[in-house]
Parts: C-alpha cells; sequence; structure tokens
C-alpha cells in the first residue's frame, strides 16, 4: 500500500505540480520555475501536440469500435453452440496477449511490409492495390488499430465469455418457448443482461487505447508526416528526449482528465443500470 | 415449405459455425504461423517478392545469429531476474493486503480499497516523468531495484486477491485464531492454500506484465547488461536496417516470446478462468 502511495498517488500529483512549472529534465529539479497554465496554453497553440491528442481520439473510437462488436461474436460462437476445439481457440485467441508488444510488432511490421508482406500479396491477389500501411499517412493510424485489436482481442473474449456464464439458462428456455428465435434472443436477452461486462469491456478498451506507446514508439515514431502521433508517444517524447517535463505533464494531465471524464461516465452508466 | 427451409437451415448451422470457428483460429494463428515461417527463412528467401508461404529450406540459421549478435542470454537471465522479483513481490503484498481488506474491519477501509483500484486505472504513462525523477533522485536509476520498484505491489493483485479471500468463511480464520495462530500464521497455513487459482492467475499475470513492459525499463535502464529481454530485441531491430536480416529480428521476436508463451500455455487452463472470475466479480 505504502508502494503504492508512494509510486502512484505522489508521482500523480507530482505531474500536476510540474505541468504548472518551466523544467527541463536535463537540469536539476531545482530550476524548476512556476508558471501557472503557461503550458496548458501552449498546448492549446501548439499543433503537433493537437493533433496528437486528434489521432489519439481517432484511434480509441475505432479501437472500441471494431474491438467490441468483433469480441462479442466471437464470445457468442465461443459460449453458445456445442463445438468441439472451441476451448483451444480461446485459449489461442488469449495467447496473443501475453506475448510482449515489441514481438508483435516486429510480427506485425513484417505483414504490412509493402512487397515482402503477405498482407500487400493477399490484397494485390483480388486485384486491388495495396496501400503502404505503416508508410502511408491515411492508413498507418488504422494499420495501427488493427495491430492493437488483434493483440488484445482474445483478453475481452474472455471477459465477456465469463459475463454470458452469469445469464441464467432459464431464461433462453423460456424465451423458446415463448417462439424468441436466436437473433431475438440475443438482442433482448443477451445483450442487456451483458451490459455491465460490456460495459466493463468498453472501458478497459477504452484504459488500453488511450495510454498507447510501445507500438507508436518502435513501428512508427509518430510517423508518417506526424500521423500516429499520439498522447502517450508524445508524453515520453517530450520529456525524455526533448526534456521538456512541463509541455508532458501538461498533456500528462490532459490524458488524465481524459481518463477520469469517460471512466465517471461509463461507471455511472454501470451503477445506474446495475438498480 | 418453411418447415423444410428452417430444417434445411439447421443441418447447415453446425458446418457454418464450424467454418466461422476455424476463421476466429485464423486471426492468432495467421500471423505467429508467419512469425515462426519467416523466422526459418534464408535470407535469400526471404526477401522475395511475392513472399513464399512455406520455406524451402527451413534454417535455424537466423536463431543462432540473433542468439549471437546480441547478449540474448544475459536478457534473458535480466528478466527472469526482474519478472521474477515483481511476482513474488506482488504475490505477498497483494495476499497480505487483500487479507486485511477482506477480513479486517477499520475505519475507511472501503475507501481506501476504491482508491486503491482507482489507480489501476491510471496508465503509467502519465506518471512516468516524476516516477523517473523519483527512482533516479534515489540513487537507483539503471539498477534492477530501480525497474523493480514501482512493480513491488500492485492494484490489480490486491483487488483480486481481496475477492478470492473474501470468499474463505469467516469461521475458518475465527478457530484458527482460537488456536492461538496469530495473523500471519494465520494467512500462510490457511488462507495461502485455498487460494491456488488466484496465487497461479496472479503470478502468470505480473510475470508477463513485467516481461513484457517496455516503457519504464527503457526511461530507467541505460546499460546494456541490465537490459531485459524487450530492450535487447529493439537494440536487434534496429542494428538491422536491411530487409533481407530482418529474418534475424524475427528468430529475436520467437525466442523473447516464448518463456511468456510457456508459462501461458502451462497454467492457462487455471490462469483464464482465474481473469475471467476477476471480469464477473468487478
Amino acid at each position: 500500500m505504502i508502494v503504492i502511495g508512494v509510486f502512484t498517488v505522489i508521482p500523480m500529483l507530482m505531474t500536476i505540480w510540474i505541468s504548472l512549472n518551466k523544467w527541463s529534465m536535463f537540469t536539476s529539479i531545482t530550476d524548476m520555475t512556476f508558471v501557472g497554465l503557461d503550458n496548458y496554453t501552449r498546448l492549446l497553440g501548439d499543433a503537433s501536440r493537437m493533433q496528437a491528442i486528434t489521432n489519439t481520439g481517432i484511434y480509441v473510437g475505432l479501437s472500441v469500435l471494431i474491438t467490441i462488436p468483433l469480441a462479442l461474436l466471437i464470445a457468442l460462437l465461443l459460449y453458445f453452440p456445442k463445438l468441439k476445439g472451441k476451448g483451444v481457440v480461446r485459449t489461442l485467441l488469449f495467447a496473443t496477449y501475453v506475448i510482449p508488444t515489441i514481438a508483435i510488432v516486429i510480427i506485425w511490421g513484417n505483414i504490412y511490409s509493402p512487397g515482402y508482406g503477405p498482407l500487400s500479396a493477399l490484397v494485390s491477389a483480388i486485384g486491388l492495390t495495396p496501400p503502404g500501411w505503416l508508410s502511408d499517412p491515411q492508413w498507418a493510424l488504422v494499420s495501427l488499430v488493427i495491430f492493437n485489436v488483434w493483440q488484445m482481442l482474445g483478453y475481452y473474449v474472455i471477459l465477456l465469455i465469463a459475463g454470458l456464464t452469469q445469464i441464467n439458462e432459464e431464461l433462453y428456455e423460456a424465451a423458446r418457448i415463448d417462439g424468441a428465435g436466436r437473433i431475438r434472443q440475443t438482442w433482448s436477452i443477451t445483450i442487456p443482461l451483458l451490459r455491465p461486462s460490456l460495459i466493463f469491456v468498453v472501458l478497459m478498451t477504452f484504459v488500453n487505447s488511450i495510454q498507447v506507446f510501445d507500438p507508436i514508439y518502435l513501428l512508427t515514431q509518430g510517423g508518417p508526416a506526424n500521423s500516429t502521433n499520439v498522447v502517450g508517444f508524445e508524453i515520453q517524447r517530450s520529456a525524455f528526449q526533448y526534456g521538456m517535463a512541463g509541455e508532458s505533464s501538461a498533456l500528462a494531465v490532459s490524458l488524465f482528465l481524459m481518463i477520469v471524464a469517460v471512466g465517471g461516465v461509463l461507471g455511472i452508466i454501470m451503477k445506474g443500470r446495475k438498480r | 415449405m418453411s418447415a423444410s427451409a428452417s430444417t434445411l437451415r439447421r443441418r447447415l448451422a453446425k458446418p457454418v459455425q464450424y467454418v466461422l470457428l476455424a476463421l476466429v483460429a485464423l486471426i492468432p494463428l495467421f500471423p505467429l504461423y508467419w512469425l515462426l515461417i519467416s523466422a526459418m527463412k534464408t535470407p535469400a528467401e526471404f526477401s522475395q517478392i511475392p513472399p513464399t508461404w512455406f520455406p524451402s529450406t527451413p534454417t535455424l540459421e537466423p536463431t543462432v545469429t540473433a542468439l549471437t549478435a546480441v547478449p540474448f542470454l544475459q536478457s534473458m537471465m535480466n528478466s527472469v531476474i526482474i519478472a521474477g522479483g515483481a511476482t513474488i513481490s506482488v504475490l505477498v503484498t497483494s495476499i497480505l493486503a487483500g487479507y486485511v481488506f477482506a477480513k479486517h474491519q477499520f475505519p475507511g477501509r472501503d475507501a481506501l480499497f476504491w482508491g486503491i483500484i482507482a489507480t489501476m486505472f491510471l496508465p503509467p504513462i502519465v506518471t512516468i516523468v516524476p516516477l523517473y525523477y523519483l527512482v533516479s533522485s534515489m540513487g537507483l536509476s539503471d539498477t534492477y531495484l530501480g525497474v523493480l520498484l514501482p512493480w513491488l505491489a500492485n492494484a490489480f493483485g490486491i483487488f483480486l486477491m481481496r475477492q478470492f479471500i473474501q470468499d474463505i468463511p469467516d469461521e475458518l480464520i475465527e478457530a484458527a485464531r482460537m488456536d492461538g495462530a496469530g495473523e500471519f500464521r494465520i494467512v500462510w497455513q490457511f488462507v495461502v492454500p485455498l487460494l491456488k487459482p488466484a496465487i497461479v492467475t496472479l503470478a502468470v499475470f505480473m510475470f508477463v506484465y513485467a516481461w513484457n513492459n517496455f516503457l519504464w525499463p527503457l526511461s530507467i535502464l541505460k546499460s546494456e547488461a541490465l537490459y531485459p529481454v524487450v530492450l535487447t530485441l529493439n537494440r536487434l531491430m534496429s542494428y538491422t536496417m536491411s530487409f533481407e536480416y530482418q529474418n534475424v529480428v524475427l528468430a529475436g521476436a520467437v525466442i523473447a516470446s516464448l518463456p511468456t508463451l510457456l508459462v501461458f500455455l502451462v497454467t492457462q487452463r487455471v490462469f483464464v478462468a482465474g481473469i475471467a472470475a476477476s471480469g464477473v466479480k468487478g
């Protein structure tokens, strides 16, 4: 508990304090000077950092929009029908979660590589011109979203299956007697009753994708043309490469506030539905 | 007409479901298959356009090159020390804290507990700058201990342990206390044996987390001799810009992933159930 206090709460307070100061990471902390909200107004005027915020929004939004329906469909497939081998598939899906991100970066960097990679070969095979994936400003961020979905999908599927096991079998029995078909049952029983799990998974997807750093640092360094610069990457780069701790912390506080806002809203929805 | 259509649909349902299942299985399998075969291709075959879908002459040479080009084995040891240390420490702190939260009354207990849970949603990137400053001002930057320090306790672990310990009947603990067992003995002799699934889950979770974490060691470590595997792999990645030697990098990715994959596969039944339980109980 002390460890959590010292290494979570104090740093958070320090982040807020540093964000109100001007401090180069390469000098002593005693050289810090108070500048009030200067870092925040500078942030608003900095096109590159503002774009990082927009990119993060797109990245998070797309991650949630792709992950949730996909994870739900897979969870339904792996829970309801009696199929041989579905346990194995579940384990395989989850396996991507335990592989180091850098290894996944290497795999997908190769899959995406124009010409040499299988993805471009597949796209060409069906007669289309493959995009440049990570080197194309229009595709780079989307490519990173696909990467994120692939890595995390299994984890969310497991959480949703766990939620499905909590739904009383008898409800389906009753619905079947009333003549409700599969799709009808899914809409009026499964999804409403799965809501707590669904909201939890949305929250986890949100929190996990808003802090994305590793794949950006390793694959694109924010490029091409700033198209994959995200807040997490910009925080680390501003501080550890440029030494601008104040600006970096202002961005970190902004990220924190976004999480509190969205987390709060989701939390209220979750609590409200439980009652 | 409609009856025969519905029997037809029912007869088709199973095969369709199996096709879907196979497609879902391909999602994780294809990239992993691609990793394995690419790591076994010769440089010449590897840089072919379009790519081949099966290595014509599988070779372990990229693996050998990866192992010798960078100090992989040394890094493996570093990762074992860091991930192992974090795992043991998190187990001890989580069981003790979880026990206190589950079985002891004190003022402000629930507020404190939910406060700790809230930190679960605080991304490390938000506090990276002060954390770096704190650890280096203790003189611990560029040491194993410096990497380990923020990982000694963990909100998810405390949460998981509290949920599992709550399910242990109070009578059992009362009985042990009657027999004159001290608190530490109660935890060690009576609580821990009942927590096996939770312990396995948390151990695997923490080991994987610490093994795979990239941001924190990247920020706090300078000397390559202390690099965990993920940083060494990054080094290997930046050495080889030329495409035909990317097979060496891919071989490195296989090596770096094996330990966590093995730990996961050995424990997957218990681990997956534990992760699922953590979601339901939350």
